[in-house]
């Protein structure tokens, strides 16, 4: 009766960490535990956390290379305007698949961006590599040195980045990530399809703010 | 130079085949560079800091739809040798091809097929593309100058 008593306690203990940990994080990121997730046909269990709503009823599912400049340029001049309107406002959200295929250091990079994962600073980190991407491909400016710096910048325990980053911890997933995006088509970077209850809709390269209003509203 | 150029395309097959190579090769390059997109919706978009590759698309575009037209002029009214010819097409080419690989489905067909020399390749027009794309200018301006030159002595055209 004890054992019993003791075994339910653990349980209810647990089951309260886990609803303190996910109030207490933030509402616009969650930690990719979800093994078995999907979006339409795509698996999206080795990509990104979800960025906005994990319950909005449009998904878009995004192939990135962090060295790509059309990528850069969609950061910067469409998804703004996306997350201002869609995402901020939980109609949509959107997952980060790897498509690093540009240079040497593109699956270095998506690697990293996992490594700042387990910390619970994926997007952080994501935002940090767009925002100092260089124009030059395999330039340096994402080599292991500066993925560590970048890491360092953002306040990370540097001993679990390091060890995450020399180890490939997270090579294999970014392989991974890359086959799902030739499996479904994709022939560039950035790709997308945005996903819905209906189906999904595919578009190619770094278009504008327009083309995703034309497709979104509909939708909701 | 003037009267050179009102030789060429008084003649209408010229003046049309100049519409025909403008407009193919800024279509073309522009679509490449993803700032004309065709789908879901044909749209056109200039993303900020990228207006420099946009005007070097559009004076590419022009200088070739001028060179080449004046080349052909040469070679078939003229019966001049084919071998200046060869810096028009040479600067078209590599003009067009600066940036056009990079991470659109070119690039990704050429690094798919070619693996690490076609990474690099592409990795080279697309860190130079400006610089690329200023040499081809250099290349199709020359090969003006040298054309209208070579027209005004073969013709005997005054001034």
């Amino acid at each position: 009766m004890n054992k019993k008593g003791m075994m339910i306690g653990v349980i209810v203990v647990a089951i309260i960490a886990g609803i303190v940990a996910s109030v207490s994080s933030s509402p616009t990121e969650t930690v990719n535990l979800d093994m078995g997730r999907t979006h339409g046909t795509i698996i999206t269990a080795m990509g990104s956390p979800i960025l906005g709503n994990p319950d909005a009823p449009i998904t878009i599912v995004e192939f990135g290379d962090y060295q790509c400049h059309q990528c850069y340029n969609w950061f910067h001049n469409t998804k703004p305007a996306i997350e201002q309107q869609y995402i901020e406002t939980g109609k949509v959200n959107l997952v980060f698949v790897d498509l690093a295929f540009l240079g040497k250091d593109s699956p270095i990079a998506a690697q990293a961006s996992y490594c700042a994962e387990d910390q619970k600073m994926y997007w952080e980190y994501h935002d940090l590599l767009y925002t100092s991407q260089e124009s030059k491909i395999d330039n340096g400016w994402a080599n292991s040195e500066r993925l560590k710096a970048f890491a360092f910048s953002l306040g990370l325990d540097m001993d679990l980045f390091e060890s995450c980053l020399d180890s490939g911890k997270y090579s294999k997933r970014v392989s991974f990530n890359t086959q799902q995006a030739k499996e479904h088509g994709v022939r560039g970077t950035p790709g997308f399809f945005i996903v819905n209850s209906d189906g999904q809709q595919q578009i190619s390269g770094a278009q504008p703010f327009s083309v995703f209003k034309q497709i979104l509203d509909p939708m909701i | 130079m003037i009267h050179t150029i009102k030789l060429v395309f008084s003649n209408s097959k010229y003046l049309v085949l100049s519409l025909i190579i403008f407009v193919v090769m800024m279509i073309g390059l522009l679509i490449m560079s993803e700032y004309i997109f065709l789908e879901p919706y044909v749209v056109s978009h200039i993303p900020s800091g990228t207006e420099l590759g946009f005007v070097l698309i559009v004076i590419i575009s022009a200088l070739s739809a001028l060179v080449l037209p004046m080349n052909i002029f040469r070679i078939n009214i003229l019966k001049s040798s084919k071998q200046k010819m060869g810096g028009g097409i040479f600067g078209s080419i590599i003009g067009a091809a600066a940036g056009a690989c990079s991470c659109g489905p070119i690039g990704f067909a050429v690094i798919s097929t070619f693996g690490s020399v076609g990474a690099t390749a592409t990795a080279f027009l697309t860190n130079y593309e400006i610089p690329i794309r200023i040499v081809a200018i250099a290349i199709l301006t020359i090969t003006y100058f040298t054309t209208v030159k070579s027209l005004k002595d073969e013709c005997n055209i005054n001034s």
